[in-house]
């Protein structure tokens, strides 16, 4: 396999706990700059961001904490943020000793004891733990995919084996699980459409999106109260609320604002990011959607194909298979990396990466904010080999 | 040189100096005291917050509370309303509370001087009670230094009048159908007797004739002592429909969008806890002395306002409480069936609706709800300064007949 190039991690959007954003000056940064790695030459593989703080692994095994919450630790192979806990996957303590799941309070700079653990005993455990890559079967998906971490209590949440998770992805109220057949389930709180079966109903356990049956998804990701994922083929599909324009959908909050564009009668562009019919030939206005119960299609311009999508609370973020990244939804913090605070209810380029030629790989939101890898584009133009 | 008459100047330093009076005497008391749902981030920000507030940094200080607001209304907006821990209700009128009182710090700032009353008002509307209750005399001062709110309106001021609106929907031959019974102040006895223990609807006559709100309250004087508060109004003719919704807006907005102009809209001020927000109005009303016949105590009696114009409906439903209506303005048709009629009401099967009857009562989908025809049922035109009980899971149907304003007493 042909060797990726090193890439480095960026990040836009809310800093005002001074967590990990280059700067750290002031408490919004709208444009992307450069992480500052832990040390020197530290290799950043995972960005996992929570409200206040940011936790970062590198390839050494370091995880590094900044924000509201400090500290760091050595022989951690992932980690995941919130507000109310750290949870952190690390080598045993002992050589050859089994590798074990921590739960830590943030605030305890990851000294003393862990609030929980939770050794990893089984040789799928193991094995998932031990190679691959820091994207596939991240956290809070436990290595093995037979349970997750939940930032509430219970902290240990066993999944039914016949699950097969490949992903699972926690949002504000609700859960989306990617199994290994490219199938979404989804449970928890409905009343915001987040669920995507079509009602307002919650559900307790996993469901199966029937709306999505027969289209392999390859990546899921859940934001505060809405849902993506992106299939096989590169197409992106979005449900659940839309206040802020996080779905792509036309929204009364901006149109009323006047801090959007607000969208033209008549068939779209080529360029224009919207594929529904966008109304009638008399001019009337396409209707505003609150609220999306089941997954709804969205292109992006130039029909350009999904590789990988992120979400915070309320926008969303994709990156594209040659290398764009697209944001949309809720941008008062600068977390959509447009140069300014506006929201947006389509899909804009990042201009930054392309002006930038840097080849965007991954994104991984926080809350508020959106961290990206990138690699230097080839000179002579060819494409990287995917990962 | 003749010196600027700078007119506002001694207003603002007289409205900041009445504000800052009304907040706790050092930075440690100013601080809300809250427990471990609120987590770090946010403990450390509010800290921050209070220290920028008392150090004199307004825009510092703005800052912090926006991000205060914008993280607790996403902990308010997760999960059912009432699971929403009462530490971030508290959270987000802390946040209201900084942030009205930073606005108000700019000398002369009659726009300033709006928003932080609008602040107050999400604080008091979606947050819990800090210090006192401290948004209420904080708005309460913000409405003093803010123009008076009489707004003339287009010719027409008495409530009352019938509108222009043709909703073409006649007046319900309320003599062919089986009538509420009426009394005139029953004693307490002979009303827990007669209609509390066995649960049947009555109107009470005489019960409120004195009450201040049945003489003092025109469109002209709600607009006075509510106009520019902030308030929930509902949009949509019922909230059954596909285009209902709900949005906030200022008294002043209502009126003059759903009850002067000819809206197409419906626009209804339902079920708001009007009287909490605005101590004023709550002067010109009473709880009515039978509420004593119920286990509870008087300060769990939930008083809600509904004030819209003609052609509001409520659709047929339940609720969990003992109910007194009292109608104040305009005249209101109601119908009421008892519960034992309820599987000939059809409810809705989902949760959220499982107390709302899926039949349109006036204008009945017979094929799809058969059995409703034959349910007996109770009807009235309750008018101003009667008061309908409703007894608990009675089913109701409400339909304003004219510019209507009515006070609900939910009790047990």
């Amino acid at each position: 396999m042909a060797e990726e190039r090193r890439g480095s991690w960026f990040g836009f959007g809310f800093c005002g706990f001074g967590q990990a954003l280059g700067s750290g000056r002031g408490r919004q940064v709208h444009s992307p700059e450069p992480l500052e790695t832990p040390g020197p030459g530290a290799d950043v593989c995972r960005v996992s961001a929570s409200w206040s703080y940011t936790a970062i692994v590198t390839r050494g095994g370091q995880v590094q904490l900044s924000g509201a919450a400090g500290g760091a630790a050595g022989g951690c192979r992932d980690a995941w943020a919130s507000e109310a806990l750290l949870v952190v996957l690390r080598a045993g303590p002992a050589v050859g000793s089994r590798p074990e799941l921590q739960a830590w309070a943030p605030g305890s700079a990851l000294r003393g004891e862990p609030l929980w653990t939770h050794t990893l005993v089984s040789e799928a455990e193991r094995e998932d733990a031990a190679g691959g890559e820091p994207q596939a079967r991240a956290l809070p998906l436990l290595p093995g995919a037979r349970a997750y971490v939940s930032p509430r209590p219970p902290f240990y949440r066993p999944l039914a084996p016949e699950l097969r998770a490949r992903r699972l992805e926690l949002g504000g109220e609700h859960a989306l699980l990617l199994d290994e057949a490219g199938q979404v389930f989804s449970w928890g709180q409905g009343r915001h459409g987040q669920l995507g079966h079509g009602t307002l109903e919650a559900a307790p356990e996993p469901r199966l999106l029937e709306a999505l049956q027969g289209l392999p998804m390859a990546e899921v990701a859940a934001g505060g109260w809405h849902s993506v994922c992106v299939s096989e083929t590169g197409d992106i599909y979005v449900w659940g609320w839309n206040e802020s324009g996080q779905l792509a959908l036309p929204t009364r909050s901006l149109a009323e604002d006047g801090k959007t564009i607000s969208r033209e009668a008549g068939w779209p562009s080529e360029g224009d990011s919207d594929v529904r019919t966008v109304g009638s030939e008399d001019g009337a206005p396409a209707p505003f959607i609150a609220i999306q119960p089941f997954p709804a299609l969205l292109d992006l311009p130039w029909g350009a194909e999904a590789a990988q999508a992120s979400c915070g609370s309320r926008h969303t973020a994709v990156v594209t298979r040659t290398g764009e990244l697209y944001t949309w939804g809720w941008g008062k913090y600068g977390q959509l990396g447009h140069q300014d605070t506006t929201s947006l209810d389509r899909p804009r380029r990042v201009e930054y990466f392309v002006d930038k030629r840097l080849r965007v790989r991954a994104v991984s939101c926080g809350l508020w904010n959106t961290y990206v890898y990138a690699v230097e584009k080839e000179e002579n133009g060819q494409p990287q080999p995917r990962a | 040189m003749a010196e600027d008459n700078r007119e506002p100047l001694a207003g603002a330093g007289a409205l900041r100096e009445a504000l800052w009076a009304l907040l706790p005497p050092t930075k440690e008391e100013l601080v809300p005291e809250l427990g471990e749902k609120v987590e770090l981030g946010m403990a450390r920000l509010l800290q921050e917050a209070t220290e920028l507030f008392c150090g004199g940094r307004r825009s510092e200080c703005l800052q912090a509370s926006e991000a205060i607001l914008d993280y607790s209304w996403e902990k308010l907006n997760t999960g059912p309303w009432r699971d929403v821990h009462k530490d971030w209700r508290r959270v987000y009128a802390f946040g209201c509370l900084l942030k009205a009182v930073c606005l108000c710090d700019e000398p002369g700032n009659a726009p300033a001087v709006a928003e932080a009353l609008k602040v107050c008002d999400m604080g008091l509307l979606m947050g819990a009670a800090i210090h006192g209750d401290i948004l209420i005399k904080v708005a309460a001062i913000l409405q003093a230094h803010l123009p008076s709110g009489k707004r003339p309106g287009p010719a027409r001021q008495q409530p009352g009048t019938k509108k222009a609106r043709n909703d073409g929907v006649p007046v319900p031959d309320v003599a062919s159908e089986r009538p509420v019974p009426r009394l005139r102040c029953p004693s307490l006895q002979h009303f827990r007797k007669q209609f509390l223990a066995p649960g049947r609807p009555v109107i009470l006559e005489g019960v409120v004739d004195q009450w201040p709100c049945m003489t003092k309250w025109s469109l002209e004087y709600i607009q006075e002592v509510a106009g520019c508060r902030t308030v929930p109004v509902e949009v949509g003719s019922r909230y059954t429909d596909e285009e209902w919704s709900q949005t906030l807006m200022t008294v002043n907005e209502f009126i003059s969008k759903y009850i002067r102009d000819e809206s197409r809209d419906v626009g209804y001020l339902a079920q708001h806890q009007l009287f909490d927000q605005i101590p004023e109005l709550k002067r010109d009303i009473s709880i009515p002395d039978y509420c004593c016949l119920g286990d509870g105590e008087e300060d769990e009696i939930t008083i809600n306002a509904w004030f819209g114009p003609r052609g509001t409906v409520s659709p047929l439903h339940q609720d969990p409480q003992q109910n007194f209506l009292v109608q104040v303005i305009g005249r209101k048709y109601i119908r009421l069936y008892s519960p034992q009629e309820s599987e000939a009401l059809y409810p809705h099967e989902t949760h959220l609706l499982h107390n709302t009857s899926q039949v349109d009562v006036e204008n009945p989908d017979l094929e799809r709800f058969p059995r409703f025809a034959e349910a007996p049922f109770l009807s009235c035109v309750l008018s101003p300064g009667e008061v309908l009980f409703i007894p608990v899971q009675y089913w109701h149907y409400v339909r304003a007949l004219d510019l209507s304003f009515s006070v609900s007493f939910w009790w047990s």
